[in-house]
């Protein structure tokens, strides 16, 4: 197994006076703090608005990409202060520490799934999610014109994108794999381009 | 302890937000706040650096213990939150209820004179939320009370100001149900 | 015969309980993502209408592979210093927009609406819901079947009062629409920021539509929401947004093409009538 997995293992986070996996965090938040929706009305709901997009762009799926992107960009900027307001949790001091941030508390406060973080940039600062669910994708099947152009859930990028950008994070991420293109797995890349140092609040150290 | 003001300041030091709870006595002008948002901004920046050189290179290095403790903040109690709808999508009973970590390390946290307290909490996308009370509070009660009070204002930030499609980032915060909520919350107190 | 009842109670009261446990039972996620996922539809209906008229604008040749291609890398390389529409400028140009590109945009959330709608009726049909008999439902049924289920599963409660005058029109009223949440701004300025905020209603008036349609009334029906005053009896408590909102359904069920579908109306009279949801 990858460099990341093992270092899930064995990480911990002290979020409180008592020491607890982010594991363990997450699950509680979304298990007890969480009010929740069903997951197919909200698989129905973005399936519409993707359906949409194509037929808004006679088909054209590179545009419909960019859209989902950018939708998904104004949301990460803004839901990463319900995350921070959520969790509390302190700045992640590499980025092996945000990949399970981002897989163990964000993903599963809000989609109430877990990726897998793997494939590590001998750099430790490119990894990729897997995701073995997706409540985006859930039971969608893409149009034959679709299959080689379209990344469905491409909003989770763009959601990715923002939110890290907000916590001073310049990262590339992109999809790299989805089942529903008939790849083995689900895959998205994220990869740091920089630290944005100076616009890192004064008074952290 | 009575709260005479909260402010929210954007990251890069200007006044968003103001609220004024207690009638009477000497206000400060709307030019006077914004001064003082931007001097806060500084100084915040200035006490960070003026962190003593080692103290910075042990956090640095890993060793991380000697402050942590320094910079857990207490759970505080509910603070008068209690009913359902009082926290947005904050479940109740009270979302937290463990002491947390603050985020404003290094940065100014409280300024104390005799006849007031100043309190900061920051988040690490560099907002700022300020609360000023009519006491000279510095026991570490009154510090946390704050703390607790100002992540509780977050939260509503986080629910009423971020996720209205029509708020402008960075700019003067104009969401009615963000003034009536932390209004509320600052009555109950 | 007693005795059959309070039987055919307790199992009604089993199916419930089935039922309640079944739905607890599905995969869910965080209710605020959903909310998000709704509230930015808008901002991307705007951000479409832009970029098509842009499009426009640009000569119209089609996309060979190379520039596909090359729109693809730049997807992939979205790196440094993308800079998206933020959501509040692209509503601010929807308030700068004229009739014809407002327009525009309302129909791209009514049809998104509609999809949600059209689908969102077959996930409560396949429920099992012991509560519903999809068999001889009237448009009545079917309304009240809107206001109770479709309203509560999509913004979790139910409409608030029903209105109709027993041949085809209805009035649906939501004192509290959860979709308004935090959206009001200036008091004062309340008449410009709602006529900004009409295309959010065009969603819920697209579900309408849509269930309609999947429960088998087509053609005919139109729907039109206006923000009514919240009624004295109704202004207790904590409300999201000062303004009701008022959902006009017309259905024409004259049997003119085909009319397969009666409805038992007529025999109460022409006069509203209101009932409990």
């Amino acid at each position: 197994m990858s460099a990341g997995s093992a270092n899930a293992a064995a990480s911990s986070v002290n979020v409180s006076s008592s020491t607890k996996s982010l594991r363990v965090f997450g699950d509680e938040i979304w298990k007890n703090k969480t009010a929740k929706i069903n997951a197919e009305l909200f698989t129905l709901t973005y399936g519409s608005i993707v359906s949409q997009l194509s037929t808004d762009f006679q088909r054209n799926f590179t545009k419909v990409n960019e859209k989902l992107f950018a939708m998904g960009y104004n949301i990460g900027t803004r839901l990463i202060e319900d995350f921070l307001a959520r969790t509390a949790l302190p700045r992640c001091e590499n980025m092996v520490k945000t990949s399970e941030v981002i897989s163990k508390c964000a993903f599963k406060i809000f989609l109430n799934i877990t990726p897998q973080v793997t494939n590590w940039a001998n750099n430790k600062e490119a990894f990729s999610l897997l995701l073995d669910e997706n409540p985006l994708s859930d039971f969608v099947e893409l149009p034959m014109d679709a299959v080689k152009e379209l990344w469905y859930s491409n909003i989770l990028c763009g959601v990715l994108k923002g939110a890290l950008e907000m916590v001073q994070l310049d990262c590339d991420v992109f999809f790299v794999n989805d089942v529903l293109r008939g790849d083995q797995s689900t895959e998205i890349r994220i990869k740091l381009n920089r630290v944005l140092k100076d616009e890192i609040p004064a008074g952290e150290d | 302890m009575a709260i005479q003001t909260i402010l929210v300041i954007n990251k890069s030091g200007g006044l968003v937000y103001k609220k004024e709870f207690l009638n009477g006595g000497h206000r400060l002008t709307s030019n006077e706040y914004l001064v003082l948002a931007g001097t806060l901004q500084g100084v915040i920046a200035i006490a960070g650096q003026l962190t003593p050189k080692a103290l910075q290179i042990t956090k640095n290095s890993g060793i991380k213990d000697v402050t942590d403790q320094e910079t857990l903040v207490a759970y505080a109690g509910p603070l008068g939150i209690l009913e359902s709808q009082d926290m947005g999508s904050f479940m109740l009973p009270d979302y937290f209820t463990e002491s947390f970590k603050s985020w404003n390390t290094s940065g100014l946290k409280h300024i104390t004179t005799d006849q007031l307290s100043l309190f900061v909490f920051q988040s690490l996308t560099g907002v700022k939320l300020v609360a000023i009370s009519t006491q000279n509070s510095i026991s570490n009660v009154a510090v946390s009370i704050a703390e607790n009070l100002l992540r509780k204002v977050y939260c509503l930030y986080a629910d009423y100001v971020m996720k209205n499609p029509f708020h402008e980032a960075e700019m003067p915060i104009k969401c009615t149900l963000f003034d009536k909520k932390v209004a509320e919350m600052v009555s109950r107190l | 015969m007693a005795t059959t009842e309070t039987k055919d109670l307790s199992e009604h009261q089993r199916l419930q309980l089935q039922f309640q446990l079944f739905q607890e039972s599905l995969p869910k996620v965080n209710d605020v993502v959903y909310r998000m996922l709704l509230k930015e539809m808008l901002p991307l209906a705007i951000a479409v209408d832009k970029s098509l008229s842009d499009d426009e604008k640009e000569d119209e040749n089609d996309k060979t592979e190379q520039e596909h291609r090359a729109a693809e890398e730049k997807l992939a390389n979205l790196s440094i210093g993308y800079k998206g529409t933020p959501s509040h400028v692209l509503i601010k140009e929807y308030a700068d927009s004229d009739e014809e590109r407002r327009l525009r945009i309302r129909t791209k959330m009514m049809k998104m609406g509609y999809q949600i709608g059209n689908q969102v009726s077959e996930l409560l049909i396949f429920s099992n819901n012991p509560n519903l008999n999809f068999r001889d439902m009237d448009l009545l049924s079917v309304m009240k079947f809107i206001c109770r289920d479709v309203w509560k599963q999509l913004f979790g409660k139910q409409i608030d009062n029903l209105k109709t005058n027993h041949r085809g029109t209805f009035y649906l009223f939501d004192y509290d629409l959860k979709l308004l949440e935090g959206m009001a701004l200036n008091e004062d300025a309340l008449e410009k920021e709602l006529s900004v905020l009409e295309p959010y209603l065009d969603i819920p008036c697209g579900i309408l539509q849509g269930v309609l349609a999947s429960l088998g009334y087509e053609n005919n029906v139109s729907c039109q929401a206006t923000f009514v005053d919240v009624p004295e009896s109704k202004a207790g408590g904590f409300r999201s947004f000062p303004k009701g909102v008022s959902f006009n359904v017309l259905v024409n069920v004259n049997p003119t093409a085909g009319g397969e579908k009666t409805v038992d109306a007529g025999a109460k009279g022409a006069g509203a009538q209101s009932f409990p949801v």
